[in-house]
């Protein structure tokens, strides 16, 4: 072990004094008024909803500045309409991409990595053309391997390391805006399991423990906001339908992603049935490795309607 | 630049630009079309005529009014060769020696035709356009595919930076051929050959060109030499296709000339004139076709071709499947017409395979023979060949791919998929898998629970089987798959047969699964999709805590 001598103690020890005296200077009141709600529930016609769920987390100006690169994660994997209820509604997508100029937002993005005919997948699913209202060119679909970074998952358990588009390390703000479908073989397919369109070889979380895998992931990619797409859920048949569509018109704000995911279960039918967040292993784990809170009754749940 | 270079570099250029857009445009084989070798030997050897053959006739035509102006304005085999010889040529060489005679062309075109007329394809050896539209689209695209594509990564931090969208994200797929190692070498020999003479191939090896050549003896406009000349042979030294006979510099043969007309720029006493009025000129020298070496040559063609039909794989017309070794796995393309007619009737160009957008038609080497080399199979573990695509039958220039309606495409069975259990992981590995049914468009997979095995493991409904290999190429069997596609009961239909009508009175069933989810997403899903009956909850959800 290597020894300090007194004079580093003596320096050591004043800096952190400097640092706790610092922080007693900042009044108590700024903490409570972070206490926003955890989770915000917005009902009714789409553009207003989203802008009002966001509203109620404080508003996009808390976490776009201005000339932030921010990066949108929709569901657009694919080459299905919104009726399909397997992609994010373009209006969705629009809306967060408009707040975010508003807000001042430099370059924002909006990235899947579909792995089906990309061109397919942008225009079918409505997204590109409803991107291009905003900027001709913002919808995007990545999948050549010059275009990832490997990223190393230092805690992660099953996932030690990926390749993630480089756009996204890139960017200073990341919006996950999932459509809320089921999923044969992770449960649902919600934000969490969304992160998994920004990375290039998903097919080997299949082949590791997928539950552990996307938790790992998540806790690489841990978007910002998440503002889930319950307008329509894939209550069957997911990820790519068809199966039974319900329409709540309903969009689901959190700052954390698992909150959301856990909301989100318990607020809609899947096959038919009521299922608790728990019931999905991902979100568990998630819960249990402190990447967010599943325990929807003691969170903070805004409900609105427009 | 003359006007000659200008039409040479704007011909190429429309060659190229009509490669790229292969598939996609009726016309893109305009060129192929127009070699009269190329055409004629085809047409010989299927016995069939196409007004699609029309523009070889066009050029025969020329020919007789001007001359070989296809060999020194249009074609692109030419241009390639002019281009290479300006870079690789020895200084200061004599153009008019001939290292062997011009009459060894002569001979490759009557050998090609004896071949034709005993229904045998050699033209693929020989034919110009053949020949170059290989090389470029499977030897020169692929590689300008690939460095625009390591271009665009390596730009792309500066794309980034500078937000260039259009850089950022573009991506270029590179597709790959089999055997476009050999073709480089073979066009190795060809450019290094202007070593010897310019032109080296035009001058003594080219069919087409030998074609033309018969056909202007005397064109109408020709090279005429007056009164003016003083025989100083300035124009025979340099004349690229030796057309001039140095000791006789007012007389042409014409058979060699490609009208290029650089001995009258070139010529000090402004003797020479292309024109239809004569100049009072002796009479041409042609290069004697020698007849008794051409008829020979054609024997030969006819004799090599006949041998060849002896070849164990090789299917003659008209002869039924028993006692036939056929190469067990060749998948034709969608549209192929029956083997014996599609391999007279294919030149070989590649056009189907630079018009493939997944890449799975590649050219085989000898699976099918001799007679079978470079012509084009599916290569479903490379890529399936999507049931929706009728790219390959849109390029052929000759028909040996017929061009499907969307609806009649979907009945081109080009095979069935078979199942190798000793491989499949439902089957012998006890895994859970599903991907060939995941991924199959025509839903001619069926899952079936075994007592002994813990996961449902599949069948193929060879009725419902198209043989597009969607199966193959997902499989998660390496390096071979445990499903494969064999041309069992492939559809080979002569032109004018309707595929579903074949399809239905054989009892194949084969419609498109609508809607069918074409995303790897899906199929990763699938893959390991646990029991939908355990503990009766839904897929992917647990007990919970």
């Amino acid at each position: 072990m290597k020894r300090i001598d007194r004079r580093t103690f003596l320096k050591q020890l004043q800096g952190m004094l400097c640092v706790t005296g610092a922080s007693l200077l900042f009044p108590p009141g700024l903490r409570a008024a972070a206490k926003k709600p955890d989770i915000a529930v917005v009902k009714g016609e789409i553009e207003s909803a989203v802008q009002k769920a966001v509203g109620i987390l404080g508003g996009m100006g808390r976490f776009v500045k201005q000339g932030s690169r921010v990066v949108i994660k929709p569901n657009m994997s694919f080459a299905s309409g919104p009726e399909r209820a397997s992609n994010t509604h373009p209006l969705v997508v629009r809306t967060l991409a408009k707040m975010c100029r508003q807000s001042g937002a430099g370059r924002v993005l909006v990235l899947d990595n579909p792995l089906a005919p990309a061109e397919q997948c942008i225009e079918n699913s409505g997204i590109g053309a409803a991107c291009r209202s905003i900027d001709k060119d913002m919808a995007h679909t990545v999948t050549d391997s010059s275009r990832f970074s490997e990223a190393a998952i230092d805690s992660g358990k099953s996932l030690k390391k990926t390749d993630v588009m480089k756009e996204v390390l890139n960017a200073d703000v990341l919006i996950a805006a999932p459509v809320a479908k089921s999923h044969s073989s992770a449960g649902v397919s919600l934000s969490m399991k969304g992160m998994m369109g920004l990375i290039s070889n998903r097919r080997v979380m299949h082949r590791l423990d997928l539950h552990e895998s996307i938790v790992d992931l998540a806790s690489l990619l841990t978007p910002q906001l998440t503002v889930i797409d319950a307008t329509r859920v894939l209550s069957t048949g997911g990820p790519g339908g068809p199966g039974k569509v319900l329409t709540p018109d309903t969009i689901i704000a959190s700052t954390d992603m698992v909150a959301a995911d856990a909301y989100t279960v318990s607020a809609f039918e899947w096959y038919g049935g009521r299922y608790d967040p728990d019931q999905i292993r991902h979100i568990r784990l998630a819960h249990q490795r402190g990447l967010g809170s599943m325990d929807i009754d003691r969170l903070r749940i805004k409900k609105a309607s427009v | 630049m003359g006007f000659r270079r200008w039409a040479q570099a704007a011909c190429l250029l429309i060659f190229l630009l009509l490669l790229a857009m292969a598939g996609r445009l009726v016309s893109a084989d305009l060129f192929l079309r127009m070699d009269p070798a190329l055409i004629g030997a085809a047409a010989l050897a299927a016995r069939t005529l196409l007004w699609a053959f029309a523009p070889a006739l066009i050029i025969l035509v020329s020919a007789l009014l001007f001359g070989r102006i296809f060999c020194g304005y249009i074609c692109p085999m030419g241009t390639t060769i002019d281009a290479c010889d300006a870079c690789f040529a020895p200084r200061g060489r004599v153009q008019n020696r001939h290292p062997v005679s011009p009459r060894l062309k002569y001979g490759i075109l009557a050998f090609m035709a004896g071949a034709a007329l005993t229904g045998v394809t050699f033209v693929f050896w020989a034919a110009p356009l053949s020949l170059i539209t290989r090389f470029y689209g499977t030897v020169i695209y692929p590689v300008i595919y690939l460095a625009a594509n390591k271009a665009v990564a390596v730009f792309y931090p500066v794309a980034s930076g500078l937000d260039l969208r259009f850089l950022m994200f573009a991506e270029i797929p590179t597709p790959k051929y089999a055997v476009g190692f050999f073709v480089l070498l073979f066009f190795a020999a060809v450019f290094a050959a202007v070593r010897f003479a310019p032109r080296f191939w035009c001058r003594y090896l080219c069919p087409t060109g030998a074609f033309l050549g018969l056909m202007s003896k005397k064109p109408i406009i020709r090279r005429r030499v007056g009164p003016e000349c003083n025989q100083c042979g300035l124009c025979a030294e340099k004349c690229s296709m030796a057309a001039i006979d140095p000791a006789y510099p007012e007389t042409t043969r014409h058979t060699e000339c490609i009208a290029c007309r650089q001995c009258a720029q070139l010529c000090p006493q402004e003797a020479i004139r292309f024109s239809a009025e004569p100049a009072g000129s002796p009479g041409p020298a042609p290069v004697s076709t020698h007849r008794r070496q051409f008829l020979l040559s054609g024997i030969a063609g006819a004799g090599t071709a006949a041998v060849s039909l002896t070849g164990l794989n090789v299917v003659l017309r008209g002869e039924t499947e028993k006692g036939q070794v056929r190469p067990p796995g060749l998948i034709r393309p969608p549209g192929a017409l029956p083997e014996s007619d599609f391999l007279a009737a294919c030149v070989r160009c590649g056009q189907c395979m630079s018009a493939c957008p997944t890449n799975t038609l590649q050219p085989i080497w000898f699976e099918a023979g001799v007679l079978g080399i470079f012509s084009p199979a599916i290569t479903p573990r490379r890529k399936y060949c999507d049931p929706r695509c009728t790219a390959c039958g849109r390029a052929c220039p000759t028909g040996a791919i017929r061009l499907l309606d969307a609806a009649e495409r979907v009945w081109a069975k080009t095979g069935t998929a078979v199942i190798y259990r000793q491989k499949c992981l439902a089957w012998e590995y006890e895994k859970s898998c599903m991907v060939c049914d995941e991924v199959c468009p025509y839903d001619a997979l069926e899952f079936e629970k075994r007592p002994n095995l813990p996961h449902p493991v599949p069948h193929v409904i060879e009725d419902r089987c198209s043989g597009c290999g969607y199966c193959e190429h997902a499989c998660p069997v390496y390096n071979e798959a445990a499903i494969v596609v064999t041309p069992m009961n492939a559809l080979r239909l002569k032109p004018g047969e309707s595929y579903e009508y074949a399809a239905k009175s054989r009892g194949f069933t084969l419609q498109l699964e609508p809607d069918k989810a074409d995303s790897a997403d899906a199929i990763d899903a699938r893959a390991t999709t646990p029991s939908p009956d355990r503990n009766g909850l839904p897929p992917g959800f647990d007990q919970g805590r």
